[in-house]
């Protein structure tokens, strides 16, 4: 058995300022620079016209579709992801469950023009699926519309809440489900006692998530939306702020999809909240549930398929097309191959410091919630999420007329473009995290606090058993969200050191759509390898958190005797 | 998705990028597709170094619009000594933020299809807008905008939004120049045939059309020259409309604050000359500014080669963008 280095008078790191200080600093820095980009562009302008917000009949448009088509997106995909987590929680031993939780997490972190591209070749008007169905049916499917920007939304999220779900799933105590098991129950009672509890922990704050980025969607809404009817408020800001210089009415808008974003999120993380107070000790054993058997057994198969056909389909098509362009480029090798190679370093360059980032000011943050108290708790999750809520440009442009002078020259680009991207995987992440770091309960916290097991000591006994897997799975994201980056690194980076989705767009720019196909595809294959690795150590995970936790165990029975 | 939604802070890093201000470093501001490895923008780099014993340094913004918008907030204080990127569509408002210069160089030797005269602003390519088809699914297509506008549902083509996009831009001028008042009607007209209006024109090119989703998209007259040239395939071509094409001519500027000046005229002076232009017609797949002679690639004479060049003086967009742009929005939101 391991002991626990009692004997010193004070841990490492323990003193309430280090559970407060970083995360405040980190959660305010967001906030603060999100005020001083939107000022500094108001300031910059003339002060715009209110009322047009009311008056003007092409904005009202615009703000009603865009509520709308979020309201949408995010209501299927949650209930979609309800769904696929449930079947998948049921079927621990479901064959090919890895690999569909593994495109589970690639949908998300694929690069918009790849993703729709894909989705094209499989719903398309010419798409298999299309094809199909329309030759041994009369349905006539058209995927231009509210309908495509509804199913692309559902493709990148639906996945995502799925598999946050299931995280939260997995991670009810296998005392709980031992009993409920004992009992008997399923159904209703089985959802009511275990399920719809570790559900409403995570819920609130993936619906604000999801909401958010459906919210704020353009590329897509553009593709898919079939015209001008078809507009987000993003495009009504990109179009101010880019065609027509006026600072004024960008800011507006920006403020108004703030202030629509920002109160969804206040009003699910105040709902979220009280969830966490419920007692919980969670061992990460496996129980199996009384309810994947039989017809159940055979109806969440039946999902599973169809879900791992969604995921699948498009993906496939990305390979189809990708794959005679990759070909060549391994065949022939010289310049091409050696770019892609280059590449592919730098983007790990990048994306790993940036994942490491992104996990560690995750879990600062998060501290705040648990130690702070509510107020802290409500601002440290709403921070995080405000990068998501304003333009990117509009961001951009106020922050450059505000830093501009006091930054000098240097070659720190990259540096600094995995620092943003870190930043930028935030919301994602502290979702990940959040119900497995919240799962400690009171009784073990309150006796770890009398046993002196504080600062490194608590992290390193108490949360990390427990944390090490969405951590490795929360590390995956951040990495695979930055790889997949084009924004920042367009922006930031030089074109004669691409990183792979540049040189993708480099060769998309100059007409080389074999390519970019084939690098498209290469890219998809990268995402693919870093959520494989990450999730490794989920292979071994059942003999060693039995080992692991003997060191909660002794908590549990010291208390006992 | 999250590429848009999430490029924060974009602002705080991109006067890192401009490195390196050396007392004979020439900072040309341009897009990415001129820069690319693949663009004229290397080539042209290793030219004009080898003759001015100077460095010559990139500093990419995403687009035409972006170079613009830099060049304003850094007023006064700009690193840049040339734009270049800019074209027919933003030049007015880039003249209007009075910080570019005269050039004050020849400009004999261009060969646009338009007489130019222009004090700030000099050409280095052209192209004019067109629809691209696929030969395959498309063997006879539209020979007018008229056609175009009252074909059959049947034919569906992508366009690109003119809030955001050069080509869509572009042909909204055209329908303009075409139709004039009527516009808007034609435009209602058009509506049932296209398919979908993308952000931009590598979302459309590379999602939609190389997908087969609509058998004809806008884009460049030059176009098909590079799957001639490069992919070596006649099967994309440009349609040529009988009521003409519309004109893009992509421009370069000195800037005003510049300590660099007289290097920048040389910049400039260079850019008209045939070791800048061989870059442009297969890395730019553009017309070049001047007549490169036997240098132009076969493939370009194999081009449509419009009867009509129609051309509104920037000025003129300048000012009426907007109420075309609410035309263009109320035709096609019904």
């Amino acid at each position: 058995m391991r002991q626990f280095p009692f004997g010193s008078t004070q841990a490492p790191l323990s003193h309430p300022g280090w559970q407060i200080g970083p995360g405040l600093i980190i959660a305010g820095s967001l906030l603060a620079l999100t005020i001083a980009g939107l000022a500094a562009l108001l300031w910059q302008a003339h002060l715009p016209e209110v009322a047009e917000l009311w008056q003007n009949r092409y904005l009202g448009n615009v703000i009603r579709f865009t509520i709308w088509q979020a309201t949408l997106s995010t209501a299927l995909s949650l209930v979609l992801g309800l769904l696929i987590a449930l079947a998948l929680a049921r079927q621990p031993r479901f064959r090919g469950r890895s690999l569909l939780l593994r495109m589970m997490e690639l949908s998300l972190v694929l690069p918009t023009i790849v993703a729709v591209s894909g989705l094209v070749g499989v719903y398309g008007r010419h798409g298999w699926l299309t094809s199909v169905v329309e030759h041994w049916t009369t349905v006539r499917w058209n995927l231009y519309g509210l309908n495509g920007i509804v199913l692309a939304h559902v493709f990148f999220n639906a996945p995502l809440a799925g598999r946050i779900l299931l995280q939260a799933l997995e991670s009810v105590p296998a005392p709980r489900r031992r009993v409920a098991s004992q009992l008997g129950l399923t159904g209703w009672w089985l959802w009511r006692t275990l399920d719809w509890p570790a559900v409403r922990r995570v819920l609130p704050g993936i619906a604000a998530l999801v909401f958010t980025l459906c919210f704020t969607s353009f590329a897509i809404v553009m593709t898919l939306g079939g015209g001008p009817a078809s507009t987000t408020l993003e495009v009504a800001i990109y179009q101010s702020l880019r065609f027509e210089f006026d600072f004024g009415r960008a800011a507006l808008l920006a403020i108004v999809q703030l202030a629509i974003c920002g109160a969804i999120w206040l009003f699910m993380v105040r709902r979220g909240l009280s969830a966490n107070l419920s007692p919980q000790r969670s061992f990460s054993e496996t129980i199996r549930r009384p309810d994947g058997q039989g017809i159940t057994r055979l109806r969440d198969a039946a999902l599973l398929v169809c879900i791992a056909l969604f995921l699948l389909l498009p993906l496939a098509a990305i390979l189809l097309q990708g794959l005679p362009g990759l070909v060549t480029v391994a065949v022939d090798g010289g310049t091409s191959l050696a770019d892609l190679a280059e590449a592919t370093l730098r983007s790990f360059a990048i994306a790993l410091p940036a994942g490491a980032f992104s996990v560690l000011s995750a879990l600062l943050v998060l501290a705040l919630a648990g130690r702070g108290g509510p107020h802290l708790a409500r601002l440290s999750s709403v921070a995080t999420a405000v990068p998501l809520m304003v333009p990117p440009i509009v961001l951009g442009t106020g922050l450059f007329l505000l830093l501009r002078r006091s930054l000098g020259h240097s070659s720190q680009g990259l540096a600094l473009v995995a620092l943003i991207n870190g930043l930028m995987a935030l919301p994602f992440v502290t979702q990940l995290l959040k119900g497995p770091l919240a799962g400690l309960d009171q009784a073990t916290a309150q006796q770890a606090d009398q046993l002196g097991v504080l600062g490194w000591y608590r992290w390193r006994w108490l949360h990390w058993p427990r944390l090490k897997r969405p951590l490795a799975l929360a590390m995956a994201y951040g990495t695979g969200l930055s790889l997949g980056d084009f924004g920042v690194i367009a922006l930031f980076g030089t074109p004669g050191q691409p990183t792979v989705p540049v040189l993708l767009y480099q060769q998309l720019g100059s007409y080389r759509m074999e390519l970019a196909a084939g690098t498209a595809l290469w890219l998809l294959t990268l995402l693919l390898l870093v959520f494989a690795t990450f999730n490794l150590p989920g292979y071994r995970k059942r003999k060693q958190s039995r080992h692991q936790n003997d060191a909660l165990n002794t908590l549990a029975e010291a208390r006992h005797a | 998705m999250l590429r848009h939604s999430l490029t924060l802070f974009a602002g705080i890093a991109l006067p890192l990028l401009a490195s390196g201000q050396g007392n004979n470093t020439l900072t040309v501001y341009t897009h990415p597709s001129f820069a690319a490895e693949w663009g004229p923008g290397p080539g042209v780099k290793e030219a004009f170094e080898h003759q001015c014993d100077c460095t010559l340094e990139y500093v990419v913004l995403d687009s035409g619009g972006d170079i613009l918008q830099r060049l304003r907030l850094e007023g006064n204080s700009t690193d840049a000594d040339v734009v270049l990127g800019l074209d027919t569509g933003t030049m007015e408002t880039a003249r209007q933020t009075g910080l570019l210069a005269p050039h004050s160089i020849a400009l004999e030797s261009l060969d646009l299809p338009i007489d130019w005269q222009d004090s700030l602003f000099v050409p280095y390519d052209w192209g004019y807008f067109a629809f691209v088809y696929d030969t395959e699914q498309l063997p006879n297509p539209p020979k007018s905008l008229e056609e175009l506008v009252n074909a059959p549902e049947e034919l569906q083509i992508i366009i690109q939004d003119p809030r955001t996009s050069t080509p869509g831009l572009g042909l909204l001028l055209w329908m303009k120049a075409v139709y004039g008042e009527q516009a808007g009607e034609k435009w209602q007209a058009l509506s049932d045939n296209i398919l979908t209006t993308t952000k931009s024109w590598s979302d459309g090119y590379f999602s939609l059309f190389m997908n087969g989703e609509a058998p004809m998209i806008l884009s460049y007259s030059t176009s098909p020259a590079y799957h001639m040239a490069v992919d070596k395939t006649d099967r994309y071509q440009a349609a040529e409309f009988d009521e003409g094409h519309y004109l893009q001519v992509e421009v370069a500027a000195l800037v005003e604050p510049s300590e660099q000046k007289a290097l920048a005229r040389d910049f400039l002076q260079f850019m008209l000359t045939a070791d800048f232009q061989r870059h442009i017609p297969l890395k730019n797949v553009m017309y070049p500014a001047i007549d490169l002679g036997d240098e132009l690639p076969e493939v370009f004479d194999r081009l449509i080669q419009p009867d009509n060049t129609l051309f509104i003086d920037p000025a003129t967009v300048a000012e009426k963008r907007k109420s075309w742009l609410d035309e263009w929005l109320n035709a096609m939101i019904p």
